[in-house]
């Protein structure tokens, strides 16, 4: 090197061990974003591709994407789920269109009908010995080679999860014993039933997004809606917990212990001047058999778990190039919930997504992020000194412990040189 | 929505009209303002949801907003103008043309709508493609929403919506 660093020395973007310095550059690059794809989301991740009760009968299938890669969840006629990318090996048509669909007993391509099992084997295509002895394939094709790419498949109480790494550490230890407490505390095994969808663009990058579900210091402050009408308080008893590798977390609040009823449990007026004219918006139940009135729960690298009162939802960030990601939702409930609970979760589901009272503010603060990092100069950087430097679990909420600790766990994957607290 | 066997096509034009009207009220008390108007184009009780169009297909009632009375109404547009962290915009719906059958419930008006929002910059982006479907009934002289269910198809929202629709 004769003096001059470009960006892509890319240990040398992060100006210390720590975490506490974020580059802006890694919500920008271009190269940078390429090779996240290709080290997170395409190297030994577990990611999240849907719930199992969305493709109940064989042959149906979910379009979803893992990075930018199109992958399909597809129920196998013997019942269990294999995940396959939406690429044919003939020429790289799209195989199925639909968000949603059936596949029938195979996958087969509409351009030019070549056909794969529901694992992704290839097994037939129009005219391979060709017509009249003349044109088709040659005898020394070999069909087993050409099949679509299989994923690593493993479901966890009906959510299920692929990695294009065959290799990859069972998805249990991927999580870890502290983060299996709690997925598993919603996930507790029983049926579950999708509520209904939301998708919506965010222009930020995917990270801002994941930042923004590790960040409980802003939730008391950018949500005037829990603010004032008393639903959220950063004094609130809670708890942040991280995982041994740094990279998934999960914060909750804890109703206290002498608040009222469950019926009506966490509406508290902090302001006079709003009140709710109708509660009925938000009556929220205690349902998992503990004092957790919210928790959010990270997984890396791009999955949400949320419980805030009743609405239970994944939301799952498909990164868009740099600038851009979409935000799928994927509200949920049991199927044993009764009436009552389903208005529940109907009605709580006004907080939440595109439109909600409270994460209406958070699409727009991450637009305002990215706008405002924008073309910054190569050595600008976000400063996360909030609650310290360190990236271990906390019992508060003023702290940015989390978002630190995912940078831990991003520099390890990234190779950008292992973070040090 | 259920397609009541007693719904006859409405010819009075003085009700088309009045029908027409309310609609565009009700428009305009979101593009030109103010909002605290909104909710007095609905019943008490009422039902107003926007739901997907990709969910309502598929018997999926969850919606991005969804209101059961007056009063919810009055709480969203409380806590747009005084709750709510958002960059300024302005929102113009263009409705297309009203299809009205009276039922047993009421009237029950179909019509499209499509929704621009501009930015600061000067931006302006489609930001849905929806169809209302409502039942309107009168009460005391005076035609409100019993029901508005806004069925949108641009299930990819661009960033968030702000205002009901």
């Amino acid at each position: 090197m004769d003096g001059i660093q470009t960006p892509l020395d890319k240990k040398d973007i992060w100006s210390d061990a720590g975490t506490t310095r974020v580059p802006y550059q890694i919500y920008q690059n271009p190269e940078i974003y390429a090779e996240e794809l290709e080290h997170i989301f395409y190297g030994s991740s577990w990611n999240y591709v849907g719930l199992e009760c969305e493709v109940p009968e064989s042959g149906d299938y979910r379009r979803n994407f893992i990075g930018e890669r199109e992958i399909l969840m597809i129920r196998k006629n013997d019942g269990s789920i294999s995940v396959v990318e939406n690429r044919c090996a003939h020429r790289g048509a799209q195989l199925c269109q639909g968000l949603f669909g059936n596949t029938g007993a195979a996958l087969m391509c509409p351009y030019h009908q070549w056909t794969y099992t529901l694992d992704g084997e290839l097994t037939g295509m129009p005219f391979k010995r060709g017509i009249k002895g003349k044109g088709g394939l040659n005898s020394d094709f070999d069909m087993k080679t050409r099949g679509l790419t299989n994923l690593k498949v493993e479901i966890l109480n009906g959510v299920v999860f692929a990695s294009f790494d065959h290799d990859v550490v069972p998805l249990e230890e991927y999580l870890g014993p502290d983060m299996m407490q709690y997925f598993t505390r919603i996930f507790d095994g029983r049926g579950l039933r999708v509520v209904g969808y939301e998708r919506q663009i965010i222009d930020c990058n995917w990270k801002l997004q994941m930042e923004n579900l590790k960040d409980p210091y802003h939730a008391g402050i950018l949500h005037l809606f829990l603010i004032s009408f008393g639903l959220f308080r950063l004094d609130q008893e809670s708890k942040c917990l991280v995982d041994d590798n740094k990279g998934h977390s999960v914060l909750m609040t804890i109703k206290d212990s002498e608040e009222g009823n469950e019926d009506t449990g966490g509406v508290r007026i902090a302001a006079p001047d709003f009140t709710l004219t109708d509660h009925d918006l938000i009556q929220p139940l205690l349902e998992f058999g503990d004092r957790i009135s919210l928790s959010i729960q990270t997984l890396f690298p791009s999955l949400i778990i949320q419980a805030q009162c009743n609405t239970l939802a994944t939301r799952h960030v498909l990164p868009k190039g740099p600038g851009s990601h979409e935000l799928v939702w994927t509200f949920f409930g049991f199927e044993d919930d009764d009436d009552a609970m389903n208005d529940r979760r109907l009605r709580q589901a006004n907080l939440m997504g595109s439109a909600g009272y409270v994460t209406l503010d958070d699409a727009e603060a991450l637009e305002f992020s990215q706008l405002g990092l924008a073309g910054s100069p190569e050595d600008e950087v976000a400063v996360l000194e909030i609650g310290g430097k360190d990236c271990e679990s906390n019992d508060h909420l003023v702290t940015e412990s989390l978002i630190r600790g995912f940078y831990m766990r991003y520099r390890d994957v990234m190779g950008h040189g292992k973070a040090i607290t | 929505m259920d397609q009541t066997e007693a719904a006859q096509p409405v010819t009075d034009e003085s009700i088309l009209r009045r029908i027409e009207r309310l609609q565009l009220d009700y428009i305009s008390s979101i593009d030109d303002g103010p909002l605290d108007n909104w909710p007095q184009f609905f019943t008490e009780k009422c039902l107003y949801t926007v739901v997907s169009r990709d969910n309502h297909s598929r018997g999926m009632e969850l919606g991005v907003m969804r209101f059961e009375s007056v009063g919810m109404l009055i709480d969203r547009a409380t806590a747009t103008q005084h709750a709510a962290v958002f960059a300024p915009r302005i929102i113009r719906h263009v409705l297309g043309p009203m299809i009205v059958d009276e039922t047993g419930e009421g009237y029950r008006s179909r019509c499209n709508v499509v929704i621009y929002q501009t930015s600061p910059d000067g931006d302006t982006m489609l930001l849905m493609a929806a169809q209302y479907n409502d039942i309107i009934v009168e009460l005391d002289g005076v035609l409100k929403f019993k029901e508005k269910r806004v069925v949108y198809d641009t299930h990819r929202i661009p960033d968030s919506i702000v205002y009901p629709l």
